[in-house]
């Protein structure tokens, strides 16, 4: 991750020499600036390209990647190539979806207010597509609607769009032909626009987290764009715990997360632990200081982005995840029976006469389900979790962990946290038990709510 | 094998005292062992037939297989005992038309009423005379009759055996049936099981609860219904073997084997069917008889009764007299025009029943031909594409039942599956074993290249593994027994050749149209 942030870090310009950076600029039929781009009417609106580390604080992108960029005649030059992409959700799940540049979610988009930007778009799957710029405020030709803004992109065309970015804050980009196909196979990403002028504090880590969902059946190895209601793969940048990576962040730094949401049914309260924030942005720009709540989950909804920012002052590791309790699943059978209670004695002996592997599960929930060790479908993730430092982590999906260290050298994954003495959660001793007067054995008590009640003493 | 020889030798040495009455037998003996490599036996009321009880009780002691019952029923079917007595009444008329009709004696003594005069007598020994001449013509039509007799006895047996082989093969795939409706109420209890708990959690409706409870109660009435199938299999059997007592303990644990590997070479099964077939080979016979007696009534179409004899006689005071005498029938209104009539519709009847009998023996050995081959290609699909496919949907189902994807009951759902497509695998074969015995029927004996009717038990009754031949793994609690691989030898099979025909390799396809349907047809 740090390598990545570096890379961006030294700016376009490496990335320039890469051979598709060679390759745009001889894309047959490129426009020349007098070429009918929407230009002639709006007459040299835009500013300079806004550099990294001059202009901007590049985002960092949690397993995620970034388009490159050149700069030809003042205008920010992209080439996005739509085309199959064998992407792997976590050791043991993967799948062919669809995306941009071999990158499934497409490569996050970083520019400046005040650019000129130009994208190329390269047509490799076997059916039409477009690029739509969510959130963006653009000509009504650029929008990307198919059909209604522009021709689809038939397979092995390339179109171009250019525009000038009139505004800062976090947008998105996906396609907008066969959404619910495309859309389901991974065809969206990240568009993130700094402002030209700083705006509010300056921060130090500045995330970008794609939240999106997918339905593949354990066993296959496609998402489902038929499926409506029942999903089971929810991602941030298209990975499930616990292969996303943890966002290191040292102690005392100012972080903002960017949260996008393009998952097809479904918002994603996204809850994150120890700390408060403040919702500073919302998908059209930047909330007023004195309209932000301090919160501890924001709700991003289908089609939305929200910016979060809070100071990282408590050392840990610190849980974030979506609150849907089935968003933190990985694979799960929805139609499994309810097994919670059921006492499986005499049964498991009865079912191996016929089945010899079977074993009753469920019964008293899936907590299990993760590190049982038995043979699972090919291609498929068990429902929950990861190791973790004190025993298994029972949540999957849309989980990561931000981890806050002091005195850090590299962005690089620090491990597990080390509780200091006396802060962390341990068994009771039979001393502290006596000592406060607890009984174990006693009925456990309540008050009543009422605090008239009597039973109060 | 040497059981039944050490059987042959006592058969023979105890048929020494009665060796006429054992001549139409031996015949009908050898006709089946050609044919099915079993003797079958007469029982008269001798001492030798408690050998023959004796050597019954050894061999139901024993696991029952498909040649030992057909040995058993050749010994002990009650109907074919009593076609066994036909013989008796087809060699008696045999012998009676050996035999010269008896000489007439004849007498008369008058006495004188008025006490004047002598009494007077006359005596007088005739025999019929045309007898010397047709006799041997009779004779050679009554060993006709009994050759045809005999020939129609041994059919019999032929077919009692087939019935015999078709209900083995019922009980055995029977047993095995009843053990995968009891794998399937194992599962069906399992699933209850499943729900009675789930329902003491709280966790499924008293719906679900009674819906599962009455799949499991289902499923233990079609357990019922198939046991009580396997019981009156078994009493088909044993009224063919002619069972009761406790000879009806007998036990089959030989699992019903798979269709060989390859087929026997089936091309010229109709052409042996005409050759080989016992009850054709009678019509044959009795149209030869009957163009015989046509013969001897014609022949003797101008004689009438022809008498001679010697008489003697004394009148009153006369010389006593002696002379022959000759009685002749003048053949002037009857001269057997009806007789012949009768005798030429007769054999021409004959002949287009034999016509008959041929066609239709073409006819059925085509569709049994059919049957067995269309049957085998059903168990082989089961056995090579869709038993291993059951297996790995039951495979697969455990893999997304370890990932929580489906529970208990869409697992115990493809257990079943798979139970019932090993069911539906093992009726198509039982159907092949039983069509295989119809086609021996049909021709007349042992298929053309089968060295048995059906592949032997093997000495371990244990599964060899990986055998191309044998079962793939019956799902849990089937029966693990399987036959072994049965040897093909394209070889003449012993029936193959009649002792009167050459091998005719004419196809079906390309026999000319005017070949003789009977083939072996003749006058
Ligand atoms: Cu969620």
């Amino acid at each position: 991750m740090l390598a990545r942030t570096g890379a961006t870090l030294a700016g376009g310009a490496l990335l320039l020499r890469g051979s598709s950076a060679q390759a745009q600029s001889n894309v047959p039929g490129a426009p020349t600036p007098s070429a009918d781009t929407g230009r002639r009417n709006v007459k040299q609106d835009w500013q300079r390209p806004g550099m990294p580390g001059r202009d901007y604080q590049p985002v960092v992108v949690p397993n995620g990647s970034k388009l490159p960029w050149k700069v030809v005649d003042g205008v920010k030059v992209f080439h996005l190539v739509a085309e199959e992409v064998e992407h792997e959700f976590a050791p043991g799940l993967t799948a062919h979806c669809w995306g941009y540049n071999g990158q499934v979610h497409g490569p996050t988009i970083e520019v400046v207010e005040g650019d000129r930007v130009r994208f190329y778009v390269t047509n490799r799957l076997p059916a039409g597509t477009t690029v739509h710029w969510h959130g963006l405020l653009l000509p009504s030709g650029m929008d990307g609607v198919g059909g209604l803004n522009q021709k689809a992109i038939a397979p092995g065309e390339t179109f171009r769009y250019e525009f000038t970015v009139r505004q800062s804050g976090t947008g998105m980009y996906h396609s907008h032909h066969d959404e619910m196909t495309q859309m389901a196979l991974g065809m969206v990403g990240l568009f993130i626009m700094h402002p030209r002028q700083p705006v509010g504090p300056r921060v130090d880590r500045d995330f970008a987290i794609m939240l999106h969902e997918w339905r593949i059946d354990a066993g296959t190895r496609r998402p489902d764009p038929n499926e409506m209601t029942d999903f089971n793969v929810l991602t941030m940048n298209a990975k499930v715990f616990p292969a996303t990576e943890p966002l290191v962040v040292r102690k005392g730094e100012r972080v903002r997360m960017r949260f996008g949401n393009l998952s097809a049914m479904d918002h994603h309260p996204i809850h994150l632990h120890g700390y408060h924030f403040r919702i500073t942005e919302t998908d059209a720009g930047r909330i007023p200081e004195s309209a932000q709540w301090p919160e501890t989950t924001v709700l991003v909804p289908v089609g939305s982005t929200r910016t979060v920012e809070f100071v990282a002052n408590v050392p840990g590791d610190w849980a974030m995840h979506c609150h849907m309790t089935h968003h933190v699943m990985n694979q799960m059978g929805h139609g499994f029976p309810n097994m919670v209670g059921v006492k499986p004695d005499g049964l498991d002996a009865k079912v191996r006469t016929l089945m010899p592997g079977y074993m009753t599960m469920g019964q008293t929930g899936m907590g299990d389900m993760g590190d049982m060790g038995m043979a699972v479908p090919e291609n498929s993730i068990p429902m929950v979790g990861g190791q973790g430092p004190h025993d298994y982590i029972t949540m999957g999906g849309m989980f990561t962990l931000l981890k806050v260290r002091e005195n850090l050298t590299s962005y690089a994954d620090p491990g597990w946290y080390e509780n200091p003495p006396g802060t962390q959660s341990v068994a009771a001793t039979l001393d502290e038990l006596r000592r406060d007067g607890i009984d174990v054995k006693a009925p456990s008590t309540a008050d009543p709510g009422d605090p008239t009640g009597s039973r109060r003493g | 094998m040497r059981r039944s020889a050490l059987i042959a030798l006592t058969l023979l040495a105890s048929g020494c005292a009665s060796i006429q009455k054992e001549r139409g037998h031996a015949e009908v003996a050898a006709l089946v062992e050609e044919r099915l490599g079993r003797k079958t036996r007469w029982n008269q009321g001798t001492p030798e037939d408690a050998e023959v009880q004796r050597h019954l009780d050894a061999l139901l002691k024993e696991d029952l297989t498909s040649d030992r019952a057909v040995e058993v029923a050749l010994l002990n079917n009650p109907a074919l005992q009593s076609t066994y007595e036909d013989l008796g009444v087809s060699q008696a008329d045999m012998v009676q038309a050996g035999l010269l009709s008896n000489p007439t004696l004849s007498g008369s003594v008058g006495f004188p009423i008025s006490g004047v005069g002598v009494s007077e007598h006359e005596f007088s020994l005739v025999q019929e005379f045309v007898d010397l001449f047709t006799l041997p013509l009779r004779k050679r039509v009554a060993q006709e009759q009994f050759i045809a007799d005999t020939l129609r006895v041994a059919h019999e047996a032929l077919s009692t055996a087939a019935e015999v082989r078709k209900t083995y093969s019922e009980v055995q795939a029977r047993q095995q049936l009843v053990e995968l409706r009891r794998a399937v109420l194992q599962a069906a209890e399992a699933t209850a099981d499943l729900a009675t708990r789930q329902r003491e959690a709280g966790n499924i409706t008293e719906l679900d609860l009674a819906t599962e409870q009455a799949s499991a109660e289902e499923a233990r009435l079609v357990l019922a219904q198939e046991e009580l199938a396997l019981v009156e299999d078994r009493e088909h059997l044993n009224r063919l073997l002619g069972l009761w007592g406790p000879r009806t303990e007998w036990k089959v644990s030989e699992a019903l084997p798979p269709p060989p590997v390859q087929e026997a070479p089936l091309e010229r099964l109709e052409s042996l069917a005409v050759r080989q077939r016992l009850d054709i080979d009678a019509a044959r016979k009795q149209v030869s008889l009957l163009w015989n007696a046509l013969e001897l009534a014609r022949s003797t179409r101008y004689f009438g009764r022809v008498e001679v004899g010697v008489h003697t006689h004394q009148d009153a005071d006369g010389p006593r007299l002696f002379g022959p005498t000759l009685s002749l029938e003048l053949p002037i209104f009857d001269q057997r025009q009806a007789l012949i009539a009768r005798l030429e519709a007769q054999h021409r009847q004959g002949e287009r029943r034999l016509v008959e009998l041929s066609v239709n023996a073409r006819s059925e050995v085509r569709a049994a031909r059919a049957r067995l081959l269309s049957l085998r290609m059903v168990a082989e699909r089961y056995r090579q594409v869709v038993l291993p496919l059951r297996e790995k949907v039951v495979e697969q189902a455990q893999l997304q039942y370890n990932g929580m994807q489906i529970g208990l009951y869409q697992l115990l759902t493809a257990k079943r599956e798979q139970v019932e497509a090993y069911r539906s695998y093992l009726e198509a074969v039982r159907d092949y074993w039983m069509a295989h015995a119809e086609l021996e029927r049909l021709v007349g004996g042992r298929l053309p290249g089968d060295t048995s009717s059906q592949p032997t038990a093997p000495v371990s009754t244990e599964q060899t593994s990986s055998e191309q031949a044998a079962h793939p793994s019956p799902p849990q609690h089937a029966p693990q027994r399987d036959g072994a691989q049965p040897t093909h030898e394209h070889g003449q099979a012993p029936g193959a050749s009649s002792p009167n025909g050459q091998e005719r390799t004419n196809s079906p396809g390309t026999r000319p149209a005017t070949e003789n349907p009977h083939e072996h047809g003749q006058h």
